[in-house]
């Protein structure tokens, strides 16, 4: 898998069902981060002449919030808890296997685009710490032959429809 | 406006309801300490320094963006206060870097300021400086965002004021900093270096670049912008009688408020370029084989002009000497030089550079309104319902106005765009009308014709203010809008809806030289005199007509006669009561033969018919079309005396040279494009034995005359006052207006009588295409440079910014000349070529080409013929047919 092509008429598309609507810009950014995973930072410009902002402005927004980003995430995104339960149950061995497993560092996305990891913060599962979340599935009482048998399902084409 | 009573620190104070307390406390003189306010911003409440006690409450609260109540009782320094501040600005320290030390904004800093005023040194907290890379890479700006208070100044003044929008807050937490999109530097974003971010930082996060260390200047005074005609405030800080800084004076109803253009804010250390001329130079015969040029006494270099002069007008006769005056230098220069031309020599050979970019053309109105519409003021444009801008681009000629559109365009007023390119200001605009070169004519016709189709005038007004509607109907109703649509490619359905987006609304119109400078300028400004008429909008509040002026006294050098055909008061020298008037007033017999304009008095000397030419403050060489042929011209002059402050390429022709003081080293006055008057006082002195030009032309006057001379500036102003009404005002106070003499009714609702008349309407030949030159070349101005650029390619940092003036061509042609980016190209018209790299810009439309003026020596002026602007007939200046081949 190679980094996601953009279908540039998709994205117009969506700019323009947005355009000059007021409060438009969120509802638009998600939508844009929901068809492609990210916010292609060659569209920041576009989508601020859509929207009568400044380029600056709609990057700031992006910026802000932790839901939409500038660039392209895996097809996965895992996010691994560091709550305080998930802590004390091991998350800290977790992330370190992942980081292993996968060869990234945390914020980083494999080369084909397979897969981001990120931390959460507290994910609100504490009753099945340690958890995680694969896009939007959470895996609970994660344990290292957990994780390892989880990312290999996750890494077979056939599931990828799954989730 | 509602009143309301608080207490304040104990002391019982009224003021109006909706303002804040920090504004209340403010009026009170009570002062509060702030760093994320600024009286021109929004409010914005980031730093949380100017933190006041509500005494019955309780309640801590940022005295900036809390409006005050009826009965509060406010506490500024109780010792809460007082406590929480210290620890805001013990937390700021601490985050700040150590080379707080040896920062170039020193005691100007509003941080150490207000931690000095609240006695934190030692912060006794863990320092953590936030260490952000220091950004540099274009001269003009330097970014330190580790010393960064995340106040939120820039940011604002950036959107609010100057309306660029180049940077904004990006990340959270630590890591949140301006920043422009995609992180890159400012040079690769679109910020404008309007440098009014960094006038506003309180700390030294932003600050001037400078080639070498200045430090905080030893004194501030204020002056007037000498660059172009909006006529900004200056704040000149100088250390050692060098202007080391500029910023926006910021005084109550200045043009600019808070901003600043990169030239005015960047481009004034070219008063301090080693390219300024020290003294008097005389040149010395050509046998001598050594130093070309003699530095002289002021009295031998005096004695010489005043001789010589003498002797040609003796011997050819008064016409034979040319003055070109200055549209650089001020009032009572101009008023000076012109009358040494007419009342000494005897010659209405007079001109000043402004010719260059159609002041003659402001005839039309005058000669319509009887001289009413010369008072614009830019702040009526917000009163404005719509605006239409054409042909003018003030993003980069008068970047100020630009500012005053942009936020009339936020507000909501909405804006129509005529111009062949897509300027920046199309970002902002509720149409763009992109008619064909030279069409415009054609297309506000059209626009007239179509108003008067659909009874989308303003009856009342025509009855009451105009007269021969009646016939310029007919002639509305006979035009034929198929054809005028055909012209100018704009359609019918297109000018429809913009009638009724203006329909009943006030309109200002702002002209740039894309309409002064073309060939049918005369005719296109009189149609637009025309719709404001039909619309009611002349004289209405918000109806001004705004025409760009590009140098800083250009009004003012023809509002004092250094024109040919008008002596002072823009009266006409034709008019033989006048002439007989001003024979009076200067007790002479005035020469009736009309002068020669600029390019005139080219072609005179060039036919020899010109033996002498005295030229102030101007550089011909460079602003004028075929320099070439304008050196050969000058070369064959008997005498030619320029006084200028830059050892320009006209200077170095001259036999005898005058060392002249810049705007910022002399007294005087300058008249804004909105026909404001504005005086100043020097900042710094002038270098070696310059002198001002008034004290020049005075010296030269007694010298001439053998009387004594006036020696102060106040006994030209008198006498300036006394003989022309229009500048009563002319009276050294900082600010002034041109008076309003008109007699007509609109303007003076007391004469009935004074009815104004429809300019006639004209239409113009479809123009041939020359299958030779298939590429029409637009000629224009790019802000960092002014004019021609003779002042602006004196400032290092100008030159630092490394301008190459590229070629602009759309990328259809670029397609189909298989051009790309970077490539090399070679436009040639009929008079001669110019070579640059070119690049693709969907910008321009196929067929035309961009040529950015004054870069590489302004050789753009190769390309146009040096004939007559002001004949309505002329080719104009602003486009030129061109054929394009790559190198
Ligand atoms: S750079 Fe200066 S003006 Fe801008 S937010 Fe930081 S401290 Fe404030
Ligand atoms: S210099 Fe002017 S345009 Fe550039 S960021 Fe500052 S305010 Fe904006
Ligand atoms: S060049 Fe014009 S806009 Fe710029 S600072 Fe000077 S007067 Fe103002
Ligand atoms: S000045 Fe009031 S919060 Fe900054």
């Amino acid at each position: 898998m190679n980094k996601p092509e953009i279908d540039w008429e998709k994205l117009a598309a969506i700019v323009e069902k947005h355009k000059g609507k007021k409060w438009g810009l969120i509802p638009l950014l998600q939508e844009v981060q929901e068809n492609f995973g990210y916010i292609p930072p060659e569209s920041v410009e576009h989508i601020a002449e859509a929207m009568h902002m400044f380029p600056s402005q709609v990057q700031g927004v992006i910026n802000f919030y932790a839901g939409f980003s500038l660039e392209p995430k895996g097809k996965f995104v895992i996010r691994v808890c560091r709550g305080t339960a998930c802590h004390v149950r091991g998350s800290r061995s977790i992330i370190r296997l992942m980081k292993k497993e996968l060869n990234v560092d945390e914020g980083e996305t494999t080369p084909d685009y397979r897969f981001t990891l990120e931390t959460a913060a507290c994910l609100g599962a504490c009753a099945l710490a340690p958890t995680m979340m694969v896009n939007k599935t959470y895996f609970g009482k994660l344990s290292p032959p957990k994780v390892t048998t989880t990312l290999s399902e996750f890494s077979k084409t056939k599931t990828e429809e799954k989730v | 406006m509602e009143t309301i009573a608080l207490t304040m620190d104990g002391k019982k104070i009224s003021c109006p309801s909706g303002i804040s307390i920090l504004e209340a406390a403010d009026q009170h003189g009570i002062k509060i300490p702030h760093l994320c306010y600024h009286p021109d911003l929004k409010p914005f409440g980031a730093c949380r320094m100017c933190l006041v006690e509500e005494e019955k409450t309780g309640r801590l609260m940022a005295a900036c963006v809390t409006p005050v109540a009826p009965d509060m009782v406010i506490q500024t320094e109780s010792p809460r206060v007082v406590t929480h501040r210290r620890n805001i600005a013990r937390l700021m320290i601490a985050e700040h870097p150590e080379s707080c030390i040896v920062c170039s904004k020193g005691n100007r800093c509003r941080l150490r300021q207000v931690a000095a005023q609240l006695g934190v040194g030692e912060t006794n907290l863990y320092h953590l400086p936030n260490f952000k890379p220091l950004e540099q890479a274009n001269p003009f700006i330097i970014r330190d965002l580790s010393k960064c208070i995340l106040c939120g100044k820039c940011i604002r003044a950036d959107h609010e004021l100057v309306v660029v929008g180049a940077i904004d807050y990006n990340l959270r937490g630590f890591h949140s900093r301006p920043a422009t999109v995609h992180e890159l530097g400012l040079e690769r974003s679109n910020c404008t270096f309007c440098g009014t971010c960094v006038s506003m930082c309180p700390t030294g996060a932003l600050s001037t670049k400078n080639s070498s260390y200045v430090g905080s200047p030893d004194r501030e005074s204020n002056t007037i912008c000498g660059f172009c005609g909006v006529g900004c405030t200056l704040a000149v800080g100088s250390s050692n009688e060098r202007v080391t800084e500029v910023n926006p004076a910021h005084l109550s109803e200045s043009v600019n408020g808070a901003t600043l253009c990169v030239r005015g804010h960047f481009a004034h250390d070219f008063l301090n370029s080693d390219n300024r001329l020290i003294s008097p130079l005389i040149r010395k015969d050509a046998d001598q084989n050594e130093e070309q040029w003699a530095p002289v006494a002021w009295e031998k270099a005096l004695d010489l002009v005043a001789q010589r002069l003498m002797e040609i007008k003796s011997e050819n006769g008064p016409q034979s000497i040319a003055f070109l005056g200055s549209s650089k230098c001020t009032n009572e220069e101009n008023y000076l030089f012109q009358k040494i031309a007419r009342v000494v020599i005897g010659t209405n050979n007079v001109d000043n550079g402004g010719y260059t970019s159609g002041q003659f053309l402001f005839n039309v109105f005058d000669v319509k309104t009887d001289g009413g519409c010369r008072i614009n003021p830019l702040s009526d444009m917000e009163k404005a319902e719509a605006i239409f801008v054409l042909g003018a681009d003030p993003n980069h000629s008068v970047p100020v106005i630009s500012y005053y559109l942009k936020k009339a365009a936020l507000q909501g007023t909405p804006i129509v765009v005529v111009d062949p390119r897509k300027t920046e200001l199309v970002k902002v605009a509720s149409f763009w009308l992109r008619p064909k070169l030279q069409t415009d004519l054609e297309l506000i016709n059209a626009l007239a014709a179509l108003l008067h189709e659909k009874q989308s005038y303003d009856p009342v007004y025509i009855d009451n203010y105009t007269e021969g509607f009646s016939l310029f109907r007919y002639s509305l109703s006979s035009l034929d809008l198929d054809r005028a649509c055909g012209v100018t490619g704009i359609d019918r359905q297109c000018l429809a809806e913009i009638v009724d987006l203006i329909n009943g609304k006030k309109i200002a119109f702002v002209v740039g030289h894309g309409i002064l400078q073309q060939k049918y300028g005369m005719h296109t400004l009189g149609a637009i005199f025309n719709v404001s008429l039909l619309t009611g909008s002349l004289a209405a509040d918000g109806g001004g007509i705004y025409v760009l002026a590009r140098e800083n006294n250009q009004i003012g050098a023809m509002d004092m006669g250094t024109v040919p055909h008008l002596l002072p008061g823009r009266q006409a020298l034709n008019d033989d009561r006048v002439r007989k008037q001003w024979e009076k007033n200067w007790n002479v017999k005035l020469s009736p033969d009309p002068g020669l304009n600029m390019v005139r008095m080219i072609e005179a000397a060039e036919q020899g018919n010109l033996k002498a030419m005295y030229i102030m403050g101007e550089n011909p060489l460079r602003c004028l079309p075929q320099p070439e042929r304008v050196q050969k011209a000058l070369a064959k002059l008997d005498f030619l005396v320029v006084q200028d402050i830059l050892n320009s390429e006209t200077a170095q022709m001259a036999d005898v040279v005058l060392a002249a003081a810049a705007f910022s080293e002399k007294h005087g006055s300058f008249t804004n494009l909105e026909g404001r008057i504005q005086s100043f006082h020097p900042a710094v002195v002038p270098p070696g034995n310059a002198k001002s030009d008034w004290e020049i032309l005075d010296l030269l006057i007694a010298k001439m005359n053998q009387t004594k001379g006036y020696e102060t500036l106040e006994k030209i102003r008198m006498e300036i006052r006394k003989l022309v009404p229009a500048y009563a005002q002319l009276d050294g106070q900082r600010q002034g207006w041109i008076t309003q003499i008109s007699q007509k009714a609109v303007f003076n609702n007391q004469t009935a009588d004074g009815l104004i008349t429809f300019y006639p309407l004209v239409t113009t030949e479809a123009h041939s295409v020359d299958s030779d030159y298939p590429f029409s070349a637009i000629v224009g101005s790019l802000r960092y440079h002014l004019g021609s650029g003779t002042r602006t390619n004196a400032s290092e940092r100008i030159q630092g910014f490394d301008l190459c003036g590229q070629i602009e061509i759309s990328p259809e042609d670029g397609a189909k000349l298989e051009m790309v980016d970077g490539d090399s190209v070679k436009v040639i018209s009929p008079f001669g070529a110019v070579q640059r790299t070119i690049t693709l810009k969907k910008e321009i439309s196929p067929g035309e080409v961009f040529v950015p003026i004054a870069v590489n020596s302004n050789d753009a002026m190769n390309l146009i013929e040096l004939t007559d602007l002001a004949d309505p007939n002329s080719p104009g200046w602003k486009t030129v047919r061109v054929k394009l081949e790559k190198v």
